[in-house]
């Protein structure tokens, strides 16, 4: 399973085009090529924890999809390809079995063998073990491990999304061996993997070293060392970049974009987010329990003048709950309209009497979220909402989730994990998920046969009809679908994942060699 | 010095004093902005998990004994363990102290080295253009925010001069941004204050007197006038430190320097109240430390305070 160089370029091509990156006269063509045996990454905030099944945060699991493999991978384009297992198959409804690598080796020298997934898999849920991602793999009845290269998985239902819950975090191989001699405080400081690069050094909040590894079963990756650096704030992080202190920088504003791709030797590359940023609705709170005043509110928003002018057109329109890119995504479905004459009338006919409509917006929670809150504001008053802005915290915003008590609506960044609707709005939506705040018998009866169903013609059916019914009760206000952007020297060719894996592979980093 | 026990033991029963009242206000503070254990689980924690989590960590217990046990344990040296790093808070902080100390000491000893001689200068040659030009750089430096000042040093005296690198730690190199940045505000103060200390100590008798007798003006002005002048500039330049401790916040965050300003600023959106309670301590310490040697200073410049 390799992809071709030309795949690659054309990879790269359709980036290009897609985000519109701007090329630059060739007269700083000595920039464009170097010998740097060292890659250096800027990202926005210090990692926390390095055991991968204690954290799901964007700084962490940046590193730990590196240091660490999975069975199976994502690669930039969204498919899926196998990481530590060479096949996977779906024996029966609820059995999988895989056929791991041969020669593996974790980093400190001991092999890997099926003794490690069963570990790694069961640790996750195991109650005692306490970890960050218990509920990735619940629906795993359970793991054997026959011979040294086989493992198979038995599931408590049918799981059509176990190849793809497989390939994100909870689903890092651990060595079993190392970990339960040096505990988990010692794997947490020295942790070791089988990934394309292994642990060296960290000092907190300003730089982790990792060191390429010449026994990677993917090929060694196109550098010797990789540091990883923690600049906070963008402006900072930007000036590196253009300094070339750094070869690429995570987070990468789009009001900054101008001036990296202006820059002579840098310039930006993004990927559709795999995600979307919406308004979540608490529609148990009247008047947002009526759907004619969800409705009204959805027509009102003026996305694509948020694209245009907050996001610099670095995102699209969504067109419903599903984001562009995942299963199930239906490219003949309209944008969402905009069209404050008819929300007019929609509010009109629902009743509303001028209640007070609550904006709950953190600030830097997702990109833009309060100058979007003041956007979507105004545009809200203009059709005769009477809108009000809060700001929270963000821990404030943490414990509004947990008690559900959000006045009104809040951002959200839904994220496919799964690449599919289950792993989105099912998993956030649903029955005593994070965000129940309103149901519908028929939206969960698809929602759960969907679940279940490894007809891949059926679950389209399903998610069509659920998205049918969400554009009638919007639970959600998605407002875009960004661009994830990165910015890089122009010697690096990289292509990025469209959730922040930030996977460094042969096959998607090298640095250009004059 | 036949004062300096009872001298000695005064000030450090009020240093003790206000070590007490720093903690006792960090403790309060903190604990009024907010639980920390949402930040620690994930969002679709059970509430029997969040129970156990805050049990864990012993909020679950009535408020004044957490303080209770809080100032048994400062006392011993133990800050508890970080709810972040879950490594003890006390080795938290420690591995970030050195950078801060890198940083602001530098700062300082810049600020210090560079101000005293302007306003000693610029006190000499009142109403120049030397000194007006000096004053009003002062004057941009204490008004200028730290933040705006970083980001100005780093457009210019980095991307486009191309003379230190944009940020992070490493050689001499990395050090000169911050430390000028972080010591641009305390070199206004002491320069400004030096040169007004210096106009007053001019008009003295006393220089007069120095000056009628014939002595040349370098003598006047090293062992007659600095040597009064000094009691204000050390004054202002010890309470400066406190500045610079504060200033250290922006400053390593804007340079991604891994001081423990930055780790306090952290620490707070992470609620980790062992880490901001641990690092407001040792600042506090720091800065009664700075001022105590200061106390000692006095006595040795002016013998009044001794007694006084």
């Amino acid at each position: 399973m390799s992809i071709t160089r030309r795949e690659l370029l054309k990879g790269a091509a359709a980036l290009g085009a897609a985000g519109a990156v701007s090329q630059v006269a060739p007269k700083l063509a000595h920039a464009q090529t170097t010998q740097k045996r060292e890659l250096v990454v800027a990202q926005g905030g210090d990692i926390s924890k390095f055991d991968p099944h204690f954290s799901t945060s964007s700084n962490d699991i940046r590193w730990s999809f590196n240091v660490f493999d999975n069975l199976t991978a994502r690669r930039p384009d969204g498919s899926l390809y196998s990481g530590l297992a060479e096949e996977v198959k779906l024996e029966s409804q609820t059995r999988w079995t895989f056929k791991l690598r041969h020669g593996v080796k974790f980093h400190n020298g001991d092999p890997f063998t099926s003794a490690d997934v069963k570990f790694s898999l069961e640790r996750t849920y195991d109650p005692n073990a306490k970890t960050m991602v218990a509920t990735v793999f619940t629906t795993i009845d359970k793991i054997d491990a026959p011979d040294p290269h086989t493992v198979v998985i038995h599931t408590k239902k049918p799981d059509p999304l176990l190849a793809a819950r497989l390939a994100f975090y909870g689903g890092q191989i651990v060595p079993k061996k190392y970990l339960e001699s040096v505990g988990n405080d010692g794997f947490n400081a020295k942790p070791v993997g089988t990934g394309p690069v292994r642990f060296v050094s960290w000092t907190k909040d300003d730089r982790l070293t990792l060191e390429s590894n010449p026994d990677y079963f993917g090929g060694r990756p196109d550098f010797e060392r990789l540091i990883v650096r923690a600049i906070p704030e963008t402006s900072p992080r930007v000036a590196a970049l253009l300094k070339g202190e750094v070869d690429i920088i995570t987070q990468l504003p789009p009001d900054q974009g101008q001036r990296v791709n202006g820059n002579g030797s840098t310039r930006v590359a993004g990927a559709l987010y795999g995600g979307l940023y919406v308004l979540a609705v608490n529609s148990k709170r009247p008047p947002l329990d009526n759907p004619l005043v969800k409705q009204a509110l959805s027509l009102a928003i003026d996305r694509e003048t948020i694209v245009k002018e907050l996001w610099k057109g670095r995102g699209i329109v969504p067109n419903g709950p599903i984001a562009k890119g995942d299963n199930h995504f239906d490219p003949k479905l309209a944008p969402l309209a905009y069209n404050p004459a008819e929300a007019k009338e929609r509010l009109k006919r629902s009743g509303y009497k001028g209640e007070e409509i609550f904006i709950e917006t953190t600030v830097a929670y997702v990109a833009q979220d309060k100058a979007m809150s003041e956007a979507i504001a105004s545009m809200w008053k203009d059709v005769g909402v009477n809108v009000k802005v809060e700001v929270i915290e963000f821990s404030v915003r943490a414990q509004k989730n947990r008690e559900k008590s959000f006045k009104g609506v809040f951002w959200s960044d839904p994220t496919s994990t799964l690449g599919d609707p289950d792993g989105m709005m099912w998993r956030l939506l649903g029955p005593g998920g994070p965000q129940d705040y309103w149901r519908e018998a028929r939206f969960d009866e698809l929602g759960n046969a969907a679940r279940f169903s490894v007809d891949e013609k059926f679950r389209g059916d399903a998610y069509r009809d659920m998205t049918r019914i969400f554009l009638e009760n919007f639970p959600w206000l998605p407002v875009i679908q960004p661009y994830e952007d990165y910015g890089l020297q122009k010697y690096v060719e990289f292509t990025p994942n469209p959730n922040q894996q930030f996977e460094i592979r042969r096959f998607n980093f090298k640095f250009r060699r004059a | 010095m036949r004062g300096l026990l009872p001298f000695l033991s005064q000030r450090l029963l009020r240093a003790l004093i206000a070590l007490w009242l720093v903690s006792t206000v960090v403790f309060v503070v903190m604990r009024l902005s907010g639980d920390p254990v949402p930040l620690l689980l994930p969002p679709d924690a059970p509430t029997s998990e969040i129970m156990r989590v805050r049990k864990d960590l012993g909020l679950d217990r009535p408020l004044p004994v957490q303080y209770a046990v809080f100032l048994k344990n400062i006392v011993r040296g133990d800050f508890g363990r970080s709810l972040h790093f879950r490594e003890p808070a006390f080795s938290v902080v420690r591995g970030y102290l050195g950078a801060t100390l890198e940083l602001g000491l530098t700062a300082f000893f810049f600020a210090a080295l560079v101000a005293v001689p302007v306003g000693l200068l610029s006190a000499m040659k009142r109403n120049t253009l030397l000194d007006q030009a000096a004053m009003g750089v002062a004057l941009i430096g204490q008004s200028a925010p730290t933040f705006f000042l970083g980001i100005l040093f780093i457009l210019l005296l980095s991307l486009k001069a191309d003379l230190f690198p944009t940020s992070g730690r490493g050689d001499w190199k990395n050090l000169v941004l911050p430390a000028m940045t972080l010591g641009a505000f305390t070199m206004a103060s002491i320069a400004r204050l030096t040169r007004s200390a210096v106009l007053e100590v001019l008009r003295a008798d006393y220089i007069r007197t120095a000056r009628a007798k014939g002595l040349g003006e370098v003598m006047v002005v090293a062992k007659h006038t600095l040597r009064n002048a000094a009691i204000p500039i050390v004054t202002i330049t010890a309470l400066q430190f406190g500045t610079l401790l504060g200033g250290a916040v922006v400053t390593e965050t804007v340079f991604s320097w891994p001081g423990i300003g930055r780790l306090a600023v952290q620490s707070i959106y992470n609620r980790d109240y062992p880490v901001v309670q641990c690092t407001v301590f040792i600042a506090a310490v720091l800065f009664i430390v700075i001022n105590f040697v200061v106390d000692l200073l006095y006595g040795f410049l002016d013998p009044r305070a001794r007694t006084g």
